[in-house]
């Protein structure tokens, strides 16, 4: 499942590469950094990012996830920072939810 | 090098996103954007601060959000249209004094997400429903704005409806008060850019057809015109005329339609005149050259015998093979992908926005009879020893007018749509050309030709600066139909005579080069009588000689 989602966060990135002038570097795969210290998007195009894969999962799997639900994360902790930790992020929802 | 605009983006909601996509847009024009701050509306359009820093300003606000009557009856209070429409009218006076700073406003009209059903089998109830007040504030501001010439209304509705379902994100607009999905906003870039292009000249004049399989369906050299797929109890034979009245109707709209084919002239002629369903008459379209050339060096002859660039020029043909090699060799060509069905060719051509113009004129709704004219000129040209045989038995007339209430509109026009005979190539509106011959010390003059052929109407402008017994020619430009028949040494008598009347010693034309305006260059330099002063890159008279005589053309001073 995972292998699945990051192909998803990649997919949605460079859709949102389109819009943006300081690209995301997709070459590094999981690794690709995001949202923090070391990405280059700012907090709209993280909503961005959030609200397209949400949308992607929901038709992948047919579950409705909140990736932003107004809980803060501390900076070296957050799950955005990399595809790798966005991707764990969200299959730990999927497992938790019960659907 | 792509042209660059700026615009000021004034909303009530997030514009990020859609100005990101504007930004990073890779399609002609570059769009330089500066954003004003959001949820400020009414503070910005209130400051009276001059905007001559942008090109342009959009505006696109949520209806609700600006007009308070129209949100307490999204909320379910009774509120009467009367009061609905008088807000929208005081948004509206804010709005015309705000685009007074402008060039030109572009206004988004406003819409509600689909699922807001309002009263529901009600909704369209007079002094009741959303939906029927909404259309009603919509027609408010294309009545309130309809005589400002300089602002616009863009139909958001289609941009929605282009998203579908998906149009209204309510994600976005929760996380970050972006109402719509990027689809829209892709959108929205197309009718902007098209908007743009449109206000600064750059809409297309021609579109250059192929025949078989994109006129009608088959080889018309295999099966011969009686065999054409074309009309009749068939779907695809429908298709191509339901094509053909799409490129008619654009003909009426001013668009001139010309075939480069490679087929046999005298047999797609006769299938052009024969084949009783064709929409499209021999006399709709102002040239042709069918042989079996390469199309490529087919279009440059064609557009060089109707003196237009290839700017001007759409192509549409069936086949992506020749598609492939016109967009090669002519890059400025517009050449889009034309569908494999043929059931889609008329939404494809209906998409194209590069036609639209800001006010059609008289002379616009008859360029192609203008274009046929010429054609009979041209025909006179080769059976007349002497280019002053045919100039004589042309009969033209040529008057010459100031700047009036009459003329402004066409006169504008042409200043926005001129490039090959133009000297400045200034863009200026109706308002500030009037401003600008308004000041004492400048003169303009219209242009308008006719002949034994047909009037070709406002054509040419002249206009001078003058200070201190010098006069600066500030524009020079003549629309490209009626170049090369002694219009532009008129054009110059007028100003020499007008100099002399008024003790002028000196005229002085600087050249602005552009990519389209050689012809001028080469007119001035080889034509004009005037010294090429090579170091300023300008031209002098300086009444040395007289100016030669005109003996070819009537002359009419109506100033």
């Amino acid at each position: 499942m995972k292998e699945e989602i990051i192909k998803i966060i990649l997919k949605t990135c460079a859709e949102l590469n389109e819009q943006l002038k300081n690209k995301i570097d997709i070459s590094k795969r999981e690794n690709t950094e995001l949202y923090g210290n070391n990405g280059v998007i700012d907090s709209l195009g993280l909503v961005n990012l959030i609200v397209s894969i949400e949308t992607e999962i929901e038709l992948k799997y047919g579950k409705s996830l909140i990736l932003a639900d107004g809980t803060s994360f501390p900076m070296n902790s957050s799950p955005f920072r990399t595809v790798n930790t966005f991707a764990n992020y969200i299959v730990d929802l999927l497992n938790q939810k019960s659907f | 090098m792509q042209k660059e605009y700026s615009g000021i983006f004034v909303s009530n909601f997030n514009l990020q996103n859609y100005i990101n996509i504007l930004e990073n847009d890779s399609e002609s024009p570059e769009i330089r954007t500066f954003q004003a701050p959001y949820g400020q509306v009414l503070n910005v359009l209130l400051d009276n601060k001059e905007n001559n820093n942008y090109d342009f300003g959009f505006l696109w606000v949520q209806p609700q959000a600006i007009i308070d009557s129209f949100n307490k009856l999204i909320n379910g209070q009774l509120i009467p249209t009367s009061v609905i429409i008088n807000e929208v009218d005081e948004f509206c006076r804010t709005v015309i004094n705000f685009s007074k700073t402008l060039k030109f406003l572009f206004v988004a009209s406003w819409n509600m997400p689909y699922y807001n059903r309002g009263w529901g089998i009600l909704d369209l109830k007079n002094n009741l429903g959303i939906s029927n007040n909404l259309m009603r504030m919509n027609l408010r501001l294309s009545d309130n704005f309809n005589d400002f010439k300089n602002i616009f209304i863009l139909d958001s509705q289609k941009w929605v409806d282009a998203a579908g379902k998906d149009a209204y994100n309510s994600k976005l607009w929760f996380l970050s008060k972006i109402p719509f999905d990027n689809i829209v906003f892709k959108q929205a870039m197309r009718e902007l850019k098209s908007a743009i292009k449109t206000v600064s000249g750059e809409s297309k004049k021609i579109i250059i057809l192929d025949l078989d399989n994109t006129l009608w369906g088959g080889i018309l050299g295999d099966v011969g015109w009686e065999n054409l797929r074309l009309g009749g109890h068939d779907f695809i034979g429908e298709s191509y005329v339901e094509f053909q009245l799409g490129l008619k109707a654009l003909k009426n709209r001013g668009i001139i339609l010309a075939v480069v084919s490679k087929n046999e002239e005298s047999v797609a002629l006769e299938a052009i005149s024969k084949h009783p369903e064709m929409v499209l008459k021999k006399e709709d379209f102002v040239g042709w050259e069918i042989n079996w050339d390469d199309k490529s060096k087919n279009i440059q002859n064609l557009l060089k015998k109707i003196n237009l660039g290839p700017q001007a020029a759409v192509f549409l043909d069936d086949n992506p093979v020749e598609r492939a090699r016109v967009r090669e060799s002519l890059p400025e060509i517009c050449v889009p992908e034309l569908p494999k069905n043929v059931m889609e060719y008329t939404k494809a051509l209906n998409l194209l926005n590069c036609f639209d113009v800001i006010n059609p004129t008289k002379e616009d709704l008859e360029r192609t009879n203008l274009y046929l004219a010429d054609n009979e000129r041209q025909k006179l040209k080769t059976e007349l020893n002497s280019l002053d045989d045919w100039l004589k038995s042309l009969q033209t007339i040529v008057t010459i007018e100031e700047l009036n209430n009459q003329n402004i509109q066409r006169a504008a026009q042409l200043f926005n749509k001129t490039n090959q005979m133009n000297l400045a190539t200034r863009r200026l509106g109706e308002s500030e050309l009037t401003q600008w011959a308004n000041q004492n010390n400048h003169k303009l003059w219209t242009i308008r030709v006719s002949d034994k052929f047909s009037d070709s109407g406002l054509t040419g402008i002249i206009s001078l600066e003058i200070e201190n017994k010098t006069a600066l020619i500030a524009d020079f430009l003549l629309s490209c139909r009626v170049m090369g028949r002694k219009i532009e040494e008129v054009m110059l008598n007028t100003v020499i005579n007008y100099s002399i009347k008024n003790d002028i010693e000196k005229i002085i034309a600087k050249f602005s080069h552009t990519p389209k305006n050689k012809p001028c260059f080469d007119f001035w330099k080889e034509k004009s009588g005037f010294f090429f002063i090579q170091e300023e890159n300008s031209f002098v008279w300086d009444f040395q000689s007289p100016f030669p005589e005109i003996t070819q053309i009537e002359i009419k001073n109506n100033y």
